[in-house]
This record gives structure tokens, C-alpha cells and sequence, in this order.
């Protein structure tokens, strides 16, 4: 068998396994032997793609919304399980919305001087909100001062909700984290560094959508 | 651990949140949006590589989930109902997009689409391993109709008799399309690796 021959029935390979025939001459031939390998890494690799991204909070909004206008979701009669907004909000729950949007707009200065003049991109690490360059697992890093105060607004005004929001937190804190190292392993990479903002303004996004839900 | 296990180890199992979705439960749904949300969205953004089309689509396809919820009986998991939902919006959005529609099987390829042939002089191999950007971004650009099969099998699983059923082609047209794919991919990431290699960076 050739490489020619073996790279015609590749697929068959991949789906029903080798034949002893195949088998000697993936061992004798480094080429159709590296190939399957990539082949085979791909598809394994493939997987990771499944779960990478994450909508934005406003997709839920708009369903939500719909689904009120269809009627599908409707009170219980126990009482409504979204808690109507609160009136008045502390001083703290305010200013956690404004300090996100703040970040955002910090972030956004900073990547877009980066863009201008690449030579400034090294001093990025040291700029950069200390939460975002910071490149440890989600899981092990707590909330920072003004996701804590987020999530206590609305543990006070809807206890249900906060899981979900500390969860929202900690999937964007996340996606933040991993934009950045994409971003800082190639300063000069604009889409990474687009996904950057992409990922602060999601973030905010989640601070908007828990002070402001806009509920018919 | 996945998200539905996790939830079941806090409040609310999925199977409650269904039951109390039945009944209305605002909660309860967005529990479960909350639950599939990523896996539902990541796969319109893999079909499309588009992100507003994408968040279209997931919401078009939760929004069909929650006004069928009633009929769910629990006969299959409620992550294969939602999910092959999810496939449906987005392969008919597909084929309005791409009216007039044309069999697969009669899909013809231009020259620079079809992958090369991996003959004549050695050639550098992945070496074991991929970053996930520079993956996303390879699929994103494959042909629409690579893009379709990879996703559908690779990244979700399906096997290609399933593919043939839901996309309307062969089950040879299915094993052909995912293997041009994953050489196009190959290609693409062997170069994008060669231009981050000749950067400064």
C-alpha cells in the first residue's frame, strides 16, 4: 500500500479501524502516520468547542420577555418568584453598576491605545484590572468587592436569584480571564483583543441585567 | 461535574425545574436556560460564526423548548430533546439562507475550497496539540457546508447516520464532508501556527 492508496480509504480508516495492511503502512511512513495523528487531534480537540461560549445576558431577557407576552411563564399563585424591582437601592448596590462600567470603559482605553502603538502592549499586565490579568481557575478565585456587592443587592431583592447571578459572575469572570491571556499572548492579535471587550462588556451586561431588568 | 449535576445537588433538580416550568414558573425556566444555555449557544455560533445570528437562533430555539415543555414526557433526557431542537432551528435557518436549496451530495467544490492532498514532501505535523482560539477561528472560517458536518459530529457528537437524517445527505456524504473538513482545519492551523511563529511576539 502506498500513500496515495491509504490516504483514498483514510476516512473508512478513522470510522472502522485499521486493516493489518493499513496498520504496516502507517508504521513504515511518517507522513500518513502524522497525518492520522492531526486528524485524530482534531477531532479530539473538537470537543472543547462544545460549551465555549457564552450568550449574552440578553438573549434570556428577550426569551423571558416573549414568554411573558405568550403567557407561557405566568405568577404562581405563592406569589411572584421574580421579586418586582426594588425602589430605592443602597449606596453600595449602586455603585457596583458604575464601577463595572467604569472597568469597561478603562479596559476599552487601555486595548485601544494597545491597538495604536503595539510597543505599549507589554505594559498591559500591569494596567489591567488586577481581577482580569489575573490568571488563576474561576473556580478558586472569590468574587471581587463589586461583585460581592451585586450579588447582596440582589440576594435582598430576590434571594432565589443569587446563585444564578453568582454563577453569571463567575462564568464572565472567567471568559475574561481566558480573553486576556489570548490577548496578552499576541498583543497584536486584534480579534483577541476585541473578544477582550466583548467579554468586559458582557460583563456589564450582567450588571445591567440584575439592577435593571426590563420586565413588562 | 456537569451543570445539571450540580443542580441537583443544590435546590432544585432539572426534573423539578421541568415540572415547575410546566406550571409557568419563571424561575424555573431560567434555571434551565441556565442549565444548556452555553452548549445551546455554542452550538448556533459553530453552525453560523456569526454571534447575533447565533444569539437569534438560541433564542428562537429555547423559545420553541418552553412552549413545547408541556409535552415533555421524559421519555428521551431533556438535554438530547432540547438539543436536537436547537440542530432544527439552526439547520432550517440554514436552508432558508440558502435557498435554492441543493442536495448535499450535489455540492460541488471550487479549487480553493478542496483541501490539498497530503502527498509529495514531508510536511510538519500539530505536534500534539492545538490552542482552542486559534481552533474556534479555524471552524469559523471552514465552508459553511465543512463547517455543518465537523460541527454536527465532532464537536456534538452525532453520528453520521443521524447527520444524513437531519441534514438531508448520504451517510457517504457525511464521512466525506467531516474528513475534507478536519484536512481544511488541519491546514489552517498548520498555517496559522507558521504566521505566529514568524511574529516578533
Amino acid at each position: 500500500m502506498n500513500c496515495t492508496e491509504f490516504q483514498e480509504i483514510l476516512p473508512e480508516v478513522f470510522e472502522a479501524g485499521r486493516t493489518a495492511e493499513q496498520a504496516a503502512h502507517l508504521k513504515s511512513c511518517p507522513r500518513c502516520s502524522g497525518l492520522l495523528a492531526d486528524l485524530d487531534l482534531i477531532a479530539r480537540e473538537a470537543r472543547q468547542l462544545q460549551e465555549l461560549a457564552e450568550p449574552s445576558p440578553r438573549v434570556w431577557n428577550s426569551i423571558e420577555i416573549e414568554l411573558r407576552r405568550e403567557g407561557v411563564i405566568h405568577e404562581l399563585p405563592g406569589g411572584p418568584v421574580v421579586a418586582p424591582r426594588a425602589r430605592s437601592w443602597n449606596l453600595g448596590a449602586w455603585l457596583a453598576p458604575v464601577a463595572a462600567l467604569a472597568l469597561v470603559a478603562f479596559a476599552i482605553g487601555v486595548y485601544q491605545r494597545g491597538w495604536l502603538s503595539p510597543q505599549s502592549a507589554p505594559q498591559l499586565t500591569a494596567t489591567a484590572p488586577a481581577q482580569i490579568s489575573n490568571p488563576q481557575p474561576a473556580k478558586s478565585q472569590p468574587a471581587n468587592n463589586e461583585d460581592q456587592q451585586l450579588l447582596a443587592a440582589v440576594a435582598s431583592r430576590s434571594p432565589a436569584m443569587r446563585a444564578q447571578y453568582a454563577s453569571n459572575l463567575q462564568n464572565v469572570n472567567a471568559y475574561i480571564r481566558d480573553a486576556e491571556e489570548s490577548a496578552q499572548a499576541d498583543p497584536n492579535d486584534e480579534e483577541a483583543q476585541q473578544i477582550v471587550m466583548d467579554a468586559y462588556e458582557q460583563r456589564a451586561a450582567v450588571y445591567e441585567m440584575a439592577l435593571d431588568r426590563s420586565l413588562p | 461535574m456537569t451543570d445539571a449535576k450540580k443542580l441537583q445537588g443544590d435546590k432544585l433538580s432539572e426534573a423539578d425545574a421541568i415540572e415547575r416550568a410546566k406550571q409557568g414558573d419563571a424561575e424555573a425556566f431560567q434555571l434551565l436556560y441556565s442549565l444548556h444555555k452555553r452548549r445551546v449557544y455554542s452550538l448556533c455560533l459553530r453552525m453560523t460564526a456569526n454571534t447575533a445570528e447565533a444569539e437569534d437562533l438560541t433564542q428562537e430555539a429555547f423559545l420553541q423548548l418552553f412552549r413545547k415543555i408541556a409535552t415533555f414526557r421524559g421519555e428521551s433526557a431533556f438535554s438530547t430533546w432540547l438539543h436536537r431542537m436547537a440542530v432544527n432551528v439552526v439547520l432550517m435557518q440554514l436552508r432558508k439562507k440558502s435557498l435554492p436549496v441543493v442536495p448535499l451530495d450535489e455540492t460541488l467544490e471550487s479549487e480553493e475550497e478542496a483541501p490539498k492532498k497530503e502527498l509529495g514532501a514531508p510536511d510538519p505535523v500539530l505536534a500534539g496539540s492545538i490552542d482552542r482560539l486559534r481552533l474556534q477561528r479555524a471552524v469559523d472560517a471552514l465552508p459553511p457546508g465543512y463547517r455543518r458536518i465537523f460541527v454536527l459530529h465532532d464537536v456534538e457528537g452525532y453520528e453520521h447516520n443521524e447527520i444524513a437524517a437531519m441534514v438531508g445527505c448520504s451517510i457517504g456524504n457525511s464521512k466525506s464532508q467531516l474528513h475534507k473538513a478536519r484536512m481544511k482545519l488541519r491546514e489552517s492551523l498548520k498555517t496559522s501556527r507558521a504566521e505566529k511563529a514568524t511574529k516578533p511576539w
